[in-house]
């Protein structure tokens, strides 16, 4: 296990057809502090010039930024930089890993009602409804005497295999049933169906927004900017484990090269910038995200 | 034998052991008796007309019932038969609610607060987060006043033993409370004194309290409280402004309100006003889109900031609708003695939460006793519907999909006890009938803080005898509840003493001007159509003693029908179509699809008034609702007397806003509409009627549409002449309809109304009146052609537009969220 070193830069920026004369939003840019990275340092460079309120607490692992344009602006740009350094385990499966039902049993019985108690996610929650359809799917993974380790690389697995990649098939508000009919989408449909799947089993799950080190191909430079924002699950694996992250996009658990920004029930908890304006008409935004590996 | 008598032998025989009646009488109780014998000699004997009598009340009183999805409102039928509830009983009730809502203030408390309960394992930390109304970001938020709950209301089960108890609660927008006021207004007034004769108790202190209550929560010692509407499409709207008016609280939608430097505003007339406390009625995840759901369009952004700073109270607490869930009531038995040392006074219905596994097993095992429904406000697996089923009714199919549900996620079910109610007397077929019935009542806090009872509530009768709960849904009646007493009630006495004597009656939300403004517009448009109408009509008669119009004028008329929008010229589409006749034109103008014929301004008029309802009288609503007059033949008499029975209606709306509207501000947004409105329609006729070449007809019709021929021979001897007419319908201040009169008129208005300079400097739209104002008054008659005409007009509707741009919400504010962002 290495410790790996990210500079990144997340970059959002907003032309509108007509100037908007106030902006007020919330940016949910800023990482939290997670099991396996520590965050170094972070700053916002916003044009035009903003003012921003005191942090708010959302109750869920965010920090959530309140943002305030109060003049005209034709275009808006949200730059947040940080550097993280990363230093987690791929989790294992271990043979005294309790049962898909003990997961479920003991999040019924939690007493924790904290922002990473269980009993958040055990739930149908705004954007992720308990799908019948996603549910049976999901199920065929998620005997109650197996595993809950075992059953969540299971489940990824299973849900890369079945599931085609398509950038351009889904929005961000399409629901879970829908992208899972139709068998394709990106991160935030994979990692919703999941997450669907596990609690109508009855096992939390949590969504995770953040942003993954893609590695380029064998003997092309790394494209700066080509990087995306990604998202994937979190499962409630027993008071004893913990959250255990898995990517299903990517069939794998998450380690080293994720890097966490927030924790929700849904994307509508963790989404990096929503707020309202006045005016405006049509807006056009264009995001660039770049994750940096440093050397040493 | 009298009817009274008889009615009551008949029901004591149908009803069953378990009635209301039955039982009161068995121990002593007088007052149904009472009750039968007054509807017997309000009645003379037919209850069905009874019930006839008591539905027309309530669409008099104009409060509707709507259900989800509804377009139309209807009204929700009321019995003709209150239920009566004996003092004693009563008490008893009432101490059992009070008890209860304090109980609900004291979790909130704590699963907002200290989270004791949760940690110690008196609460599963998941029944608190498996209702959907429960809101994190809401931990640790101090509630603004103290207090998170400030209505409550519980729906009540009575049953066969005489007991009641709780079938649910509801802490988050409850409703009814203002169809309790209209039930108790529409049966008083079928009624008459026989309520006095029973001694039943009066609503109003309740009201008064509550507003007492928010009032004494707030920092400022004569606060702004505001009811905040979903707006007119929600199902319970009606209710929601009769409580408005009834309360005096402003009735505002979240786009009247603003939040700058966490404080809360509402938009006036008067510039931004500070708002105090908010009764909303709109769930919590809908009131502010950058705190719960961000695409609320409904809702106030930055309100939770003012909460957060203390500034504004919310009643009830955005989240207060976690305890509303039925798993809750599973704890209440534990939590009441934990909490208060007392067990509940009121016991709920026997519940079972399925997320613990003892309790599971035991519903498992009595499914066939039990009652299976959702713990939350979900569907889960079995329970599609999101109500309760009994276990006994069902198939083996549906009992293995309930059963193969609650394996995977027993946390979403509860199982209850099946709860037989007991029944109250209703109206079917001429005669009384046994329904079973649940009763909701309402807790408010007073001005100190403590809970007080509305004495009364919204009773729910089910259509069918079937005595379970579980079977009622939402029922098929409603029923006045009148708790009485030996007492006298004194209802001088219970009049407030000292309060301080008003003449202003406070904020007018631009929106509320906005929308009086629209309707006097429209309400003047549709008069002046319907006037043209006549007058197009009556020219093609050829009748002894007047001829008919020459041509040239009957097209001048014809023609200001289609330039208004209200009837179209089908060579518009055709060059070769022949000219329209009169008539079809005429049928167009009544009752065509175009945006200006009657019947559409109408329908924009009763819009417009739907949404100002807290600011109209029950008698200017109801000429407003009232369905179109049958249309008749379509020949000419026909049209003519249509039109007629259109213009009453026109003119009686406008007496009424003439006669008995206060002279608010309200009143002149209103009289502002119908001014600009008629004195542009008075441009558009003397363009037409007055120019330079204008013959007898031309004029004898401008002065019918105006009705101003009697004036015009009061003054002149001499006969019909140009500068003359165009003098009395222009310019002659002294004549109600005419242009000079409702500039004058305009700039008054403009004068009175408040101004946000401070500089003592005309605002634009006084300046605009004062320039339009002397170029009427320095204009005369003989050199007042088509040209003129046309600038005053072009002036008139620049005034009109800067008007709205200084009063009214520029609905070019749209809100959107911002940009989402995704991989």
């Amino acid at each position: 296990m290495t410790t790996m070193r990210y500079d990144v830069s997340h970059r959002t920026r907003t032309r509108y057809a007509r100037p908007v004369r106030f902006t007020r939003c919330n940016l949910r840019l800023r990482p939290i502090e997670w099991d396996g990275q520590v965050v170094e340092s972070h700053a916002f460079h916003v044009e035009p010039r903003a003012s921003f309120g005191e942090a708010r607490d959302s109750g869920y692992a965010v920090n959530v930024t309140r943002m305030l344009i109060d003049r005209p602006a034709g275009e808006v740009v949200i730059d947040s930089r940080f550097r993280v350094t990363v230093n987690r385990p791929v989790p294992d499966v271990r043979a005294d890993d309790p049962t898909v039902a003990e997961v479920g049993a003991a999040a019924r019985a939690s007493r924790d009602l904290g922002p990473t108690g269980p009993a958040s996610y055990l739930f149908a929650s705004p954007l992720i409804a308990l799908d019948p359809a996603i549910a049976d799917y999901c199920a065929a993974e998620l005997d109650p005497a197996r595993g809950i380790v075992e059953a969540g690389f299971a489940l990824t697995r299973r849900i890369f295999t079945d599931f085609r990649y398509d950038g351009t098939a889904t929005e961000a508000d399409t629901p879970p049933a829908e992208a899972f009919a139709k068998r394709h989408g990106v991160c935030q449909d994979f990692a919703q169906i999941m997450i669907a799947g596990l609690r109508a089993s009855g096992v939390p799950a949590a969504y995770v927004s953040g942003y993954l080190r893609t590695i380029p191909p064998a003997g092309k430079p790394r494209l700066v900017g080509a990087d995306a924002t990604h998202a994937w699950v979190l499962i409630w694996c027993g008071p004893a484990r913990g959250w255990i992250g898995f990517d299903p996009t990517n069939d794998c658990a998450m380690a080293g090269d994720h890097i966490v920004t927030a924790i929700g029930r849904d994307y509508a908890d963790v989404a990096p910038v929503d707020g309202i304006f006045l005016g405006g008409g049509r807006q056009k935004i264009d995001v660039s995200v770049d994750v940096a590996p440093i050397e040493g | 034998m009298r009817w009274g008598e008889g009615w009551l032998t008949d029901y004591r025989a149908s009803a069953g052991p378990d009635d209301v009646l039955r039982g009161d009488e068995g121990r002593g109780g007088r007052w149904w008796r009472t009750l039968l014998d007054g509807i017997a000699s309000v009645s003379g004997g037919d209850l069905d007309q009874l019930q006839d009598r008591i539905g027309r009340q309530v669409k008099e009183l104009g409060t509707a019932f709507r259900l989800p999805g509804e377009e139309n409102e209807r009204p929700w039928p009321l019995s003709a038969i209150p239920l009566l509830i004996g003092e004693d009983e009563w008490t008893g009730i009432e101490a059992g609610i009070c008890q209860r809502a304090e109980l609900l203030e004291d979790i909130l408390n704590d699963v907002y607060g200290e989270q004791a309960l949760v940690r110690d394992g008196a609460l599963p930390a998941a029944l608190v987060t498996g209702s959907p109304h429960f809101w994190r970001s809401m931990i640790g938020v101090p509630p603004p006043g103290g207090r998170r709950l400030h209505i409550y209301a519980a729906d009540l089960a009575r049953g066969p033993d005489g007991e009641w108890r709780v079938l649910a609660d509801h802490a988050r927008t409850p409703a009814g409370a203002g169809y309790a006021l209209e039930n108790r207004l529409a049966a008083s007034r079928v009624m008459g004194t026989l309520q006095a004769r029973l001694n039943v108790q009066r609503l109003a202190p309740f009201f008064s309290a509550f507003r007492a209550g928010l009032a004494g929560v707030c920092h400022r010692d004569e606060p702004r409280i505001a009811l905040l509407t979903p707006g007119r499409y929600n199902q319970s709207y009606a209710e929601q402004a009769h409580l408005a008016r009834y309360l005096g609280l402003l009735l505002v939608e979240g786009a009247d309100l603003a939040v700058r430097d966490n404080q809360l505003f509402v938009r006036t007339i008067d510039g931004l006003k500070r708002v105090d406390a908010l009764w909303r009625r709109m769930d919590s995840r809908f009131l502010d889109p950058l705190a719960f759901d961000s695409h609320s369009a409904i809702g106030v952004p930055g309100l939770m900031d003012a909460v957060r700073a203390g500034n504004t109270v919310i009643a009830n607490a955005p989240g207060a609708g976690v305890v509303e869930s039925a798993g809750m009531a599973a704890f209440l038995p534990v939590l009441a003695r934990r909490l208060t040392g007392e067990k509940l006074r009121l016991p709920n219905i026997a519940t079972w939460w399925c997320g613990q596994p003892r309790e599971r097993a035991k519903v498992e095992a009595s499914l066939d006793q039990l009652v299976i429904g959702p713990a939350f406000s979900d569907r889960p697996v079995g329970l599609t519907n999101g109500r309760g089923v009994l276990g006994a009714r069902l198939d083996d199919a549906a009992r293995a999909a309930l059963l193969a549900g609650m394996a995977r996620r027993p946390q979403d079910y509860v199982g209850q006890e099946i709860v037989h109610l007991s029944t109250v007397p209703a109206v079917a077929d001429g005669r009384l009938i046994a329904r079973p019935f649940t009763l909701r009542v309402f807790a408010a806090r007073d001005g100190a803080g403590n809970w007080t009872v509305m004495p009364g509530g919204f009773a729910r009768l089910a259509d069918d005898p079937d005595p379970r709960a579980a079977v009622m849904g939402e029922g098929a009646f409603s029923a006045d509840v009148c708790i009485v007493g030996r007492q006298r009630v004194e209802s001088v006495s219970l009049l407030p003493a000292n309060v301080a004597i008003r003449r202003n009656p406070g904020t007018l939300p631009s929106r509320a001007a906005d929308n009086l403004f629209w309707l006097g517009r429209y309400l003047e448009r549709g008069e002046a159509t319907l006037r043209l109408v006549r007058a197009a009509l009556g020219g093609t008669i050829d009748a002894v003693g007047g001829a008919a119009l020459v041509p040239a004028t009957l097209d001048r008329l014809t023609g200001l029908l289609i330039s208004s929008g209200a009837a179209i010229d089908p060579r518009e589409d055709d060059g070769e179509a022949p000219a329209p006749d009169v008539r079809t034109l005429v049928i167009e103008a009544l009752d065509g699809e175009g945006g200006a014929s009657v019947r559409s301004l109408l329908g924009s008029v009763r819009a417009i008034a739907e949404g100002t309802r807290d600011r109209l009288s029950a008698d200017v609503w109801r000429l407003v609702d009232a369905a179109l007059p049958e249309r008749g033949d379509d020949d000419v008499g026909g049209l003519l007397a249509r039109a007629s029975v259109l213009l009453e209606r026109f003119s009686a709306l406008a007496g009424l806003a003439a006669e008995n509207m206060g002279r608010t501000a309200g009143w002149r947004f209103h009289d502002l509409g119908r001014r600009i409105e008629r004195g542009a329609l008075v441009c558009r006729q003397l363009r037409a009627f007055a120019g330079d070449e204008a013959g007898a007809d031309d004029l004898t019709t401008l002065l019918d549409l105006n009705d101003s021929q009697i004036s015009y021979r009061a003054r002149y001897l001499t006969g019909l002449a140009l500068a003359p007419v165009r003098d009395l319908i222009a310019l002659d201040p002294y004549n109600p309809r005419s242009l000079a009169f409702q500039v004058e008129a305009v700039r008054g208005h403009l004068d009175a109304l408040p101004r946000l300079r401070d500089d003592g400097m005309a605002e634009e739209q006084q300046r605009l009146a004062i320039e339009l104002d002397a170029l009427v008054s320095m204009s005369r008659a003989e050199s007042l052609g088509t040209n003129a005409v046309m600038g005053i007009e072009n002036r008139l509707m620049a005034l009109s537009d800067a008007i709205g741009r200084r009063f009214f919400l520029q609905d070019n504010e749209t809100i959107r969220a911002a940009g989402m962002t995704l991989a």
